[in-house]
């Protein structure tokens, strides 16, 4: 099993870890599979997240995948960041094995859980 | 620039050659090629290195030449005894015994003569690692014909009643069962406590050459004298028909004088790798928060120390301590690309999250406490560096500032 230069950044010094005191939303998702767990806290303004911060537990994927995750999101524009895949998050630490892809689709759950609690609580 | 320090603590996994085996082999690499099934001069001067080399191995265990097959290394070692044995006494019995912390060829092997229709037993080792005596002496049946127990466990290191079992086996046999056999998987054991088949009182014992500071790809398995084995690999002579192909005689070379550096040394070596080990569970005992030490400490092999770390999963302290130039492993080696948490330290009735955590370290004959130092600096960074990081760590975090804060 080899990762990335890139992988191995991400793993020892992750982005945005913590969580932020004055979100407007938090999401945790697990992987009911492997018990690999993600957390994502999220302060928005004016449609745009302005701060992300993610803690994480499980194999090496699922903490790099985290730190990608919440480094890109800092910044982009909710519809924007609704529109993000797996793919753009693997492509920043590939090569990724494929038995280690669904660390990827756990980030992406857990970024969806974030946005749609924003929706429903813009409602 | 300077270089990263490296620290190699994985002598589980495989050791370095040391320098006086690789002068032991060379030879047979260049001058002395011959092929031991020739009848020339150099076929001659093959053969007498194979035999003295066999001699060497056989002396490790306390066994006679004539009852080693040299051959590619542990898992084959496994597959000829476990396999051959079950062709072999087929029709006296089709049940075998075996524990649930094997190593994974062992394990595997199991599975496979399960599916042809075999029936196994595989005994409990409890929050110790230990297989017990009486579950031994209540699997067996008049059909059992084999029981597979190793003698160290490879992840843990714990040391299994591989005697009182031999002595089971013995009265067993005498009351009439007498095809009843008994291996044990001494690959993690070898070199590192000392063995002597007699007094185990096994019929079949494996080994592996690149466990003992001899390179990869040589192994031996001890047969006792009237133990049938059906042949695994065959269309040849070698081995006295009991494994066919040309001998890897350098490699068999270098396995020989490891064994015989294992024996004469492993006095001193026992006690190098006990200080070593010893000096570290106690430092990090000091420095390292939530940690569990994982299976007995008193019965396990002196170079081997396994240790769950709370809230963090193995595989990225594994990185972290790499990138620091420190080498170990999480999980058995076969198994660490794969989504299941170690079955071992499952079996120690360990809940999913210590089983994950978990990390082997495994000292050499030549790892110095100056490196363990190292890792003791090393290895608080790593943790603290994926706990930040870990929802399990921060809950139990706040969690305990407000058992504080009720206090």
């Amino acid at each position: 099993m080899s990762y990335s230069a890139n992988f191995k950044d991400h793993l020892v010094n992750p982005r945005n870890v913590g969580e932020l005191p004055d979100s407007d939303v938090v999401a945790e998702e697990t992987n009911p599979v492997c018990g690999d767990r993600l957390r994502l806290s999220l302060r928005v303004r004016d449609g745009r997240i302005e701060a992300a911060r993610f803690l994480a537990y499980g194999c090496a994927p699922t903490l790099a995948c985290g730190s990608v995750l919440a480094e890109m999101l800092e910044g982009m524009l909710i519809a924007d960041a609704s529109r993000l895949t797996k793919q753009e998050i693997t492509s920043k630490l590939a090569p990724l094995p494929a038995r280690k892809q669904h660390a990827a689709a756990l980030a992406i759950e857990t970024l969806r859980a974030a946005l749609d609690a924003i929706i429903t609580n813009n409602h | 620039m300077t270089s990263l320090r490296r620290v190699y603590l994985d002598h589980s996994a495989t050791t370095p050659v040391d320098r006086r085996v690789v002068e032991a082999m060379l030879p047979f690499l260049t001058e002395k090629f011959g092929n031991a099934s020739s009848v020339h001069f150099y076929g001659q001067e093959a053969r007498a290195a194979v035999d003295r080399a066999r001699r060497e191995v056989a002396t490790l265990m306390g066994a006679r030449p004539n009852e080693i097959i040299l051959l590619s290394g542990g898992t084959e070692a496994n597959n000829l005894a476990i396999r051959g044995l079950a062709e072999a006494s087929e029709t006296h019995g089709r049940h075998i015994i075996t524990s649930e912390i094997e190593h994974s060829s062992v394990r595997g092997i199991c599975d496979a003569l399960e599916k042809k229709g075999w029936e196994i037993t595989r005994l409990p080792v409890y929050d110790d690692g230990i297989v017990r005596l009486d579950d031994v002496r209540e699997a067996l049946r008049p059909e059992t014909v084999l029981i597979t127990v190793m003698l160290a466990n490879n992840e843990i290191g714990t040391i299994q009643p591989i005697e009182e079992i031999g002595a089971l086996i013995h009265e067993e046999r005498a009351r009439g069962n007498r095809h009843l056999r008994f291996h044990t998987d001494a690959v993690q054991a070898a070199g590192r406590i000392p063995l002597d088949v007699e007094k185990l009182g096994c019929d079949l014992l494996s080994l592996s050459a690149h466990k003992l500071y001899a390179p990869k790809g040589t192994g031996a398995l001890f047969v006792g004298r009237g133990v049938r084995l059906t042949a695994q690999t065959v269309g040849g002579h070698q081995e006295r028909e009991r494994r066919a192909g040309t001998e890897s005689v350098a490699g068999i070379v270098a396995f020989g004088a490891a064994a015989r550096l294992a024996h004469e040394e492993l006095d001193e070596r026992i006690a190098q790798v006990r200080q070593v080990r010893d000096y570290f569970e106690a430092g990090v005992a000091r420095r390292v928060s939530d940690i569990v030490f994982n299976g007995n400490r008193e019965r396990r092999l002196p170079h081997l120390s396994n240790i769950s770390f709370r809230f963090i999963e193995g595989e990225g302290l594994l990185i972290n301590l790499d990138l620091q130039g420190v080498a170990v492993s999480t999980g058995s080696a076969c198994s660490s690309g794969s989504l299941e948490p170690s079955p071992v330290i499952r079996a120690l009735g360990r809940n999913d999250e210590l089983a994950r955590g978990s990390i082997r370290f495994s000292f050499g004959k030549d790892n110095t406490k100056e490196e363990v130092d190292y890792v003791l600096e090393a290895l608080p960074r790593a943790v603290d560096n994926l706990r930040r990081l870990s929802p399990l760590y921060q809950k139990a975090l706040a969690e305990r500032a407000c058992a504080t804060i009720e206090i």
